[in-house]
């Protein structure tokens, strides 16, 4: 049994990390992990008053401070029922703007650019291409420029605030900010045709579900009060719960989120994915040009949705500037109420954020804060694990590590979002029995057995489960059982599914891992299809396992082979003990 | 030549990684950084780091794991001069709030239920300086650039920094701010340590007091100032706790025994 450990994750902003575990033929633990300590801002903020709400929670990220800081505002304002006038708005947007030029190119340039042009950073990688780091650090400059004109500070500045700002940008620096980013038009169409122009690796590809913010209209945008999902769904900000699903993987230990049942994807990619037919002008065009469809089921592209998403910010910085400047810098608004409840979303640099609070009396009772990095930690792993696994089936064990690496990067993570990460177990999976055991000692065990009768080692799941079966184990079914569902959903318990699994192994080989990899690993999948058309939550299925036997042979005969038949009695003895 | 080069590593415990954003944030400067000094270990900003022996150790972050106290005892253990970089570092930041250990643990309890951590144990917030000896402290929320410069510039030359003792008022003198305390409006500037260029008063906006108790503030003076202005005890101490961390219990009896 091999591990693969990227320990420490460079270049991301944050410390975090990915395990992957491999068993022969077979990765059985692909784990995404936070070394963030707790900081429970979500209880930081309760009996405070909004204002200092606002103080706290950009604290949070440094990166996505402002982000943070827009979202909490539209959380708080709803809440206290504050509608903040047009030209407050169009300057949260430029604000907003201001952090997507900081932190697109931070991660293209910086980040990202250095691992697909091979180097391992990106002052190593200025001595060759000194231009591409000029630009990438003159853009995040710019962004920086933006974010302090408008916040007050390049991190953490307190300069908007709930019904407008402490002090408004005077018209001198806002011409000054539409001149420049009119400037770096050029530069930016220059970063989307390199980025979208790089020869992304094809591994991994899969379909997934994009989520991100419906601005209204039919503009292009990165806040609003509706979620648009890819599968064409819209959704009511104030009812993001419905989206995020927020579960725990008994024995995973981190707060997940899925949609109906399947992980998701946030971020530029996913903004791209579903609002990048409403883009306008070059950034329009070069959609057109670049986009195809892989961008549907490669994380990678999140690189080139980045820098389409750059081009999109520096064409709309002018127009907002010009919109802004017709209107007079507005009275500091009143609250209208001091006890209510509201939820804000905006999209930062990473993908949906979630503000929600209730206030009492103008004290805070309850926060509860989504970060793009929590939703996107299911398809972190499920793509690391198709990586490692697509790899190891191609003999290319040893690209593994540095391809995860790329993957988890892709994604941008933001991993000082500790709001809701809890941080993820990595418990060495010493073989398949002691996991087994392990399994079978913290709560009670259901197995199915999965097969054909006629097709000779296809039998071993139904010949163990009738074994155990045989042998007094109540919580026993077989696969032509599964027609009674219900009352299987009801049975307590863990399902272990048995089966013979062709993991490309040798025979006999027995692995256990968690249903969701098999249900991520197409071609193991397809031998599932009747326990996953069965009428099993997803979350019964998310906790469940398969314990796989590698078969000799699965041709018409009656029999086991000697492999496979030593393999169902290791398995009952492990069992009995 | 590279022999020569000072030894450099810049760690990130518990935190946002705003200050390891802000020197980032540094560019030009950055590059002149990189060329003047060996950039052994900065995990923000490149992929290749060694964990060797180190001339000046830049930390931010509280420790809140036992992963962060390892990795801290290793870092002190590795290096000459060891800084504390931004808040969290130096008092323990925001996450150090709750200064009763069982209220924390409740509220841990209450964010993350009854999961058992395995990677590593989570540890109540505290500031660097409770398991470490700390040379120099560098506050702020996140830290100042110029501050930042000039410190490191100080003690790449061997000398020790100097650290405005004064409160944020000075500052915003220097800048000619209209008092916000004359328009009623609650601010910390009294009480809070310099060094952020009065930022906020120059937005028109109070003082958060995210640099820290001030060393050197007339405390009781500018806290009986508050007071007289009508703000009350519980708001500016429950204010003054959002960022002073573990130092906010001991500024607290201060304040109290200052108090006849």
């Amino acid at each position: 049994m091999k591990k693969i450990s990227i320990d420490h994750l460079a270049r991301v902003e944050g410390a975090g990390g990915v395990t992957a575990t491999i068993d022969g033929q077979t990765v059985t633990e692909v784990k995404f992990f936070v070394n963030e300590g707790p900081r429970l801002f979500e209880r930081l903020t309760v009996g405070k008053t909004p204002e200092e709400d606002l103080n706290l929670v950009p604290r949070i990220c440094a990166i996505c401070t402002l982000s943070h800081r827009y979202a909490a505002l539209r959380g708080l304002e709803k809440a206290l029922e504050v509608k903040s006038p047009a030209k407050v708005s169009l300057l949260r947007d430029l604000m907003h703007l201001g952090e997507m030029i900081e932190s697109h190119p931070l991660h293209i340039f910086f980040l990202a650019l250095p691992d697909y042009l091979g180097y391992p950073n990106a002052v190593a990688m200025a001595a060759k291409y000194g231009f591409e780091a000029k630009i990438g650090l003159e853009m995040k400059q710019f962004g920086n420029h933006i974010m302090k004109t408008m916040s007050g500070r390049f991190i953490h500045g307190e300069n908007p605030v709930i019904g407008g700002f402490g002090r408004y940008p005077n018209r001198e620096e806002l011409i000054f900010i539409k001149n420049r980013a009119i400037q770096f038009l050029p530069f930016a169409l220059r970063t989307v045709q390199l980025m979208c122009e790089l020869n992304y690796p094809d591994i991994p590809e899969s379909e997934t579900l994009f989520v991100c913010c419906h601005p209204g209209g039919d503009k292009f945008g990165l806040v609003g009060d509706e979620i648009i999902i890819s599968n064409g769904d819209r959704v009511d900000v104030q009812d993001y719960k419905k989206v995020t699903n927020e579960f725990i993987v008994p024995h995973s230990f981190c707060k997940r989120s899925q949609y109906k049942g399947k992980p998701y994807s946030v971020g530029a990619l996913a903004r791209i994915n579903n609002l990048g037919e409403r883009l306008e002008g070059e950034a329009g065009r070069l959609f057109k040009k670049y986009y195809n469809d892989r961008w549907k089921k490669n994380p990678l592209f999140n690189n080139a949705a980045q820098a389409l998403e750059t081009l999109y910010a520096f064409e709309r910085v002018p127009q907002v500037i010009d919109e802004a400047l017709k209107l007079e810098d507005p009275a500091p608004v009143k609250w209208g109420r001091d006890t209510g409840k509201g939820v804000g979303a905006v999209e930062a640099p990473r993908g949906i954020l979630f503000h929600a609070y209730e206030i009492a009396k103008g004290r805070i009772v309850h926060t509860d804060i989504i970060t793009p990095t929590a939703q996107n930690a299911e398809d972190i792993e499920r793509y690391c694990f198709l990586a490692a696994q697509e790899l190891l089936k191609k003999g290319q064990e040893d690209k593994i590590r540095d391809r995860m690496d790329l993957v988890v990067r892709a994604f941008d993570p933001c991993i000082s979002c500790s709001a809701h990460m809890v941080q993820v177990t990595k418990a060495p999976a010493d073989d398949w029995k002691a996991r087994l055991r392990s399994l079978t000692v913290e709560g009670p065990a259901v197995f199915i057995g999965l097969g054909r009768e006629d097709r000779s080692d296809d039998r071993a799941g139904l010949e163990l489960a009738r074994r155990l079966r045989d042998g007094g184990l109540q919580t026993v079914w077989l696969e032509q059982e599964l027609a009674e569902a219900p009352a299987l959903e009801k049975t307590p318990g863990r399902f272990i599914l048995l089966d013979a699994v062709d993991f490309g192994d040798k025979p006999g080989k027995v692995c256990l891992l968690p249903l969701r990899y098999v249900l991520w690993n197409a071609s193991l999948s397809h031998r599932l299809a009747s326990v996953l058309s069965a009428p099993l939550s997803y979350q019964k299925l998310m906790d469940s396992y398969l314990l796989g036997i590698q078969p000799a042979s699965i041709l018409e005969g009656g029999r086991l082979s000697v492999e496979v038949e030593e393999a169902v009695d290791k398995i009952l003895k492990a069992l009995q003990n | 030549m590279k022999k020569d080069k000072l030894k450099i590593g810049i760690y990130e415990l518990t935190g946002c990684a705003g200050d390891a954003l802000l020197i980032l944030d540094c560019e030009e400067e950055l590059l002149n950084i990189f060329q003047a000094a060996d950039i052994q270990s900065f995990l923000m900003a490149k992929s290749d780091n060694i964990d060797g022996e180190l001339d000046i150790a830049l930390v931010e972050g509280s420790v809140s794991s036992e992963k962060d106290l390892k990795e801290l005892l290793d870092i002190r253990k590795r290096a000459k001069v060891l800084v504390a970089i931004g808040i969290c570092a130096n008092l323990g930041g925001l996450q150090a709030a709750f200064l009763d250990p069982k209220e924390w643990e409740q509220n841990l309890k209450k964010v993350y239920g009854q999961v058992e951590m395995i990677n590593t144990k989570p540890l109540q917030s505290k500031p660097i300086d409770a398991y470490v000896k700390v040379d120099y402290y560098l506050p702020g929320c996140p830290i100042g650039k110029e501050q930042f410069l000039s410190t490191l510039t100080r003690v790449l030359a061997g000398h020790p920094p100097e650290i405005f003792r004064f409160p944020v008022c000075v500052e915003c003198k220097w800048k000619e701010n209209d008092c916000l305390l004359n328009r009623n409006i609650a601010c910390l500037g009294p009480l809070t340590a310099a060094g952020c260029a009065a930022v906020c008063p120059s937005h028109n906006l109070p003082c958060v007091g995210c640099w820290g108790p001030a060393e050197e503030a007339n405390r009781t003076a500018e806290y009986q100032l508050l007071l007289e202005k009508g703000f009350d005890r519980e708001m500016i101490l429950r204010k003054m706790a959002n960022f002073s961390g573990t130092r906010i219990a001991d500024f607290a009896a201060r304040l109290k025994g200052e108090k006849k």
